[in-house]
């Protein structure tokens, strides 16, 4: 039991952020990259860097409102991601639709499609809004593992 | 070669650039735009924000027994654009600068600002109508005088009636 915890407070140490954008306008990507680049936000200090392969992520930051075009697509890359994973949805479009509810390419909110754990709305978001919400994900992250 | 030891001489006297946050303190610039509040008080009901909106984020909700109006704003799909403090003729909805919005994915329909606008009650027949407050009156008159508040206090079928009975008066003399 206390090799198991010990492992456990092993494990959790830095996660690896995985960026999908779902037929995002940019504006939350950019503010993502804001975070990881300039050292002002610095989300490195958290441990957290961004990866290119979602085989190697933890932490799954999702934008934009998921059109039709990319839903499959998304629902593929996020099956990749291995176990423990926690999902964070950035920007109000994943959320709720945001300004593109209703429209002709977009059919549902992404809580529809995959389990969601974490909200950061905004249009965009503040850099340091998704830093709390990078910081909320990785308090969740530690108990899952 | 001199502008390396430049920086380096920089970087040593200012310290780090990075913002402690999120383990310390950060700064927020006076006019960012941020999560939207409605000042009750302030706030006639007229529904100018709702039309304006364009991530149409609020609602307002007549109630059954006529008391007023209950006004949601769902910050899930607010853009922080301001068209609403642009338009609100009293000022009454404004952004404010809070813009730590990260809440979980199960309170996602609950993570709203709710308002009660109470209805006024005319003085006369105590019919309800929607409120009008001293700001307001200010802005359309660019004065007010007794006359003008005690007006308002009526509702529009009182308030013809008076202005009718008021006008006759004038017409006599």
């Amino acid at each position: 039991m206390i090799l198991k915890d010990r492992l456990k407070n092993m494990a959790a140490r830095s996660p690896w952020l995985y960026r999908i954008n779902a037929g995002s306008c940019n504006g939350c990507d950019v503010e993502l990259a804001t975070t990881a680049l300039i050292p002002r936000y610095d989300v490195e200090r958290l441990g957290c860097r961004y990866c290119g392969s979602p085989k190697h992520a933890d932490i799954v930051l999702i934008t934009g409102p998921l059109t039709t075009m990319v839903r499959d697509k998304v629902i593929r890359v996020y099956d990749e991601i291995p176990h423990p994973k926690v999902t964070v949805a950035v920007g109000i479009c994943p959320i709720s639709g945001g300004v593109f509810r209703d429209s002709h390419s977009v059919r549902g909110t992404l809580d529809e499609v995959i389990p969601v754990d974490i909200n950061v709305p905004g249009c965009p978001p503040r850099p340091q809004a998704i830093l709390e919400g990078v910081a909320k994900a990785m308090e969740i992250w530690k108990t899952r593992i | 070669m001199l502008t390396i030891f430049k920086l380096m001489w920089r970087n040593l006297v200012q310290g780090p650039s990075t913002e402690p946050f999120p383990f310390g303190e950060t700064t927020t610039p006076e006019r960012l735009r941020g999560k939207v509040a409605v000042d009750a008080k302030a706030c006639t009901g007229c529904e100018v924000c709702i039309s304006v909106c364009a991530g149409g984020a609020l609602r307002q909700e007549e109630r059954a027994d006529g008391s007023g109006k209950d006004f949601y704003v769902w910050h899930n799909t607010c853009a922080f654009c301001g068209l609403c403090q642009e338009y609100c003729p009293t000022g009454a909805i404004r952004l404010t600068t809070d813009w730590s919005t990260v809440h979980l994915n199960q309170d996602k329909y609950t993570y709203r600002e709710q308002v009660f606008i109470a209805h006024a009650s005319c003085e006369q027949c105590s019919a309800r109508m929607p409120r009008m407050p001293h700001g307001t009156i200010e802005t359309i008159y660019g004065r007010t005088n007794p006359h003008l508040d005690t007006l308002y206090r009526l509702c529009p079928q009182c308030r013809r009636e008076k202005a009718a009975i008021q006008l006759g008066a004038n017409f006599h003399e």
